[in-house]
């Protein structure tokens, strides 16, 4: 008996559900999204050019050290409290070799050294090897971010002892971390 | 009888000594959100439980509180006559038709927004906490003088939005600058003109929606009603009408201010045909069981 009214009941809703609109999206969706992205940029003064660049220098940075999915990485803010952060979500296709970590990085490190070199051969720079150490330091301790936030298990970095030029990379490594880990304060 | 601190309290007010009222800004940023309509109802109705209340039209130029109260007849001086020294603060006050407890003092409706200092209003405030228990400042729209002049006095604020977008958007703004202003110790936010029938159908962003974005407390949920412009018409503020909903609202906000928990109204409650089918059908699942 029960059934019965559970049956007619659903069928019933079923009808009433069918001559409702069906939208993909409703326009309150919509205005919640919207809204969201704009309070995002009035809050954080970046524009979508900036959010833009952030991203594609975001991209480039990490694609060193795992093979992801460009497309799909979402970055934007989330609300937590009267807190923002900037979250970054990033599909990871696939983890890197470590051979092949280390081959990009020491193709950097080439580059950068080249680099270096030219600049040094126009203006001979001394105070370099106190910044060196500080820098050094500091990389340490961002790699371990970075890894837990992407959530790999390899060591993305297993390269530390390869080149004297390493700090160019931590230096790279440590403003996307912090950049990650951002809150700002609402104005 | 033993004397207690309440005795001795009671005493003090009875004699006109010290009272120390509560200054609260109603603001909004957006204009036509219903920050002058709210402003009366909440000092109507907390003027009918009770408490002595002022309300400080500072809109300089486009001074409306008067009319939704319907004193616009009464005004002799205004808060610039008594910045600039033509009046008393007290002459300035005009009382309320119904009820002794409420006074407005007005702004003027032929100076701009210069003609008053954040300073000066803050000792308006100052002068005003002395006599009332709660003097409810009405800000214009816009974020410029006119805002931070009526900001300067308070150290509450209840910032009236709608779910619309740019209302939302300029609340933020507005929430943002009140954040940065020490003296503002608590901010609430008021969602006005709320349709239940379009939050149900998802043609408008819900209370939670407003709030999550906003990430600011609620202080109450005002029902659309067309009540609002019918009692503007008369000049005789909603919370003056039992029957309602908007006006129950009204002093349902005015009882959280004062400090009771008062639970929200539920809104979502419809009468529809549909709903109704539904909870028939319930109802007959219910006692099959």
């Amino acid at each position: 008996m029960k059934d019965i009214f559970t049956d007619l009941y659903n069928k019933v809703l079923g009808f009433f559900k069918q001559t409702e609109k069906k939208n993909d999206e409703s326009s309150k969706e919509v205005a919640c999204n919207r809204l969201k992205f704009v309070l995002m940029q009035d809050r954080t003064n970046l524009t979508p050019e900036l959010m833009d660049r952030m991203r594609k220098e975001l991209i480039e940075l990490l694609s060193k050290y795992v093979e992801m999915d460009k497309e799909a990485l979402e970055l934007g803010f989330e609300q937590e409290g009267s807190q923002m952060a900037l979250m970054l979500s990033i599909p990871v296709l696939r983890a890197r070799e470590e051979a092949e970590i280390e081959a990009t990085l020491a193709e950097e490190d080439a580059k950068k050294a080249k680099e270096e070199a030219d600049a040094e051969k126009d203006s001979e720079g001394e105070e370099d090897e106190s910044n060196d150490s500080e820098a050094q330091s500091d990389n340490e301790a961002d790699t371990e971010e970075v890894e837990a936030e992407i959530e790999i298990t390899e060591e993305p970095q297993g390269q530390e002892e390869d080149s004297e030029n390493n700090n160019s990379s931590g230096e790279e490594n440590k403003s996307s971390s912090s950049s990650k880990k951002t809150k700002t304060a609402k104005k | 009888m033993t004397i207690t601190a309440e005795n001795v309290k009671e005493k003090d007010n009875k004699k006109g000594d010290i009272m120390s009222g509560r200054v609260i800004v109603i603001t909004s940023g957006k204009g036509g959100v219903g920050k002058t309509t709210t402003n009366a109802n909440i000092g109507t109705a907390l003027a009918k439980a009770g408490k002595k209340v002022v309300m400080i039209d500072t809109d300089l130029g486009l001074r409306n509180l008067d009319l939704l109260l319907g004193l616009e007849n009464r005004i002799v001086y205004t808060i610039v006559d008594v910045v600039e020294g033509r009046c008393k603060l007290r002459q300035a006050l005009v009382k309320d038709k119904k009820n002794p407890n409420l006074c407005l003092l007005a702004a003027a409706q032929t100076r701009d927004k210069t003609a008053v200092t954040e300073e000066q209003l803050r000792d308006i405030c100052e002068e005003l906490k002395k006599d009332f228990d709660f003097i409810l400042v009405d800000c214009p729209a816009g974020i410029e003088q006119g805002f931070q002049n009526a900001v300067a006095g308070a150290s509450e604020a209840i910032v009236v939005t709608t779910p619309e977008m740019s209302a939302v958007r300029d609340a933020d703004r507005i929430i943002g600058l009140l954040e940065a202003r020490e003296e503002i110790k608590s901010y609430k936010l008021l969602l006005n003109r709320v349709r239940p029938n379009m939050i149900k159908s998802n043609d408008m962003m819900s209370v939670d929606d407003v709030v999550e974005i906003l990430s600011a407390p609620l202080i109450g949920i005002i029902p659309e009603d067309t009540g609002i412009i019918t009692s503007t018409n008369k000049g005789e503020p909603i919370v003056n009408d039992e029957k309602s909903l908007a006006g129950q609202a009204y002093r349902n906000v005015a009882r959280r201010i004062i400090g009771e928990d008062v639970p929200f109204l539920n809104l979502e409650e419809d009468t529809g045909v549909l709903s109704k089918v539904k909870k028939f059908f319930a109802g007959l699942i219910g006692k099959e069981k």
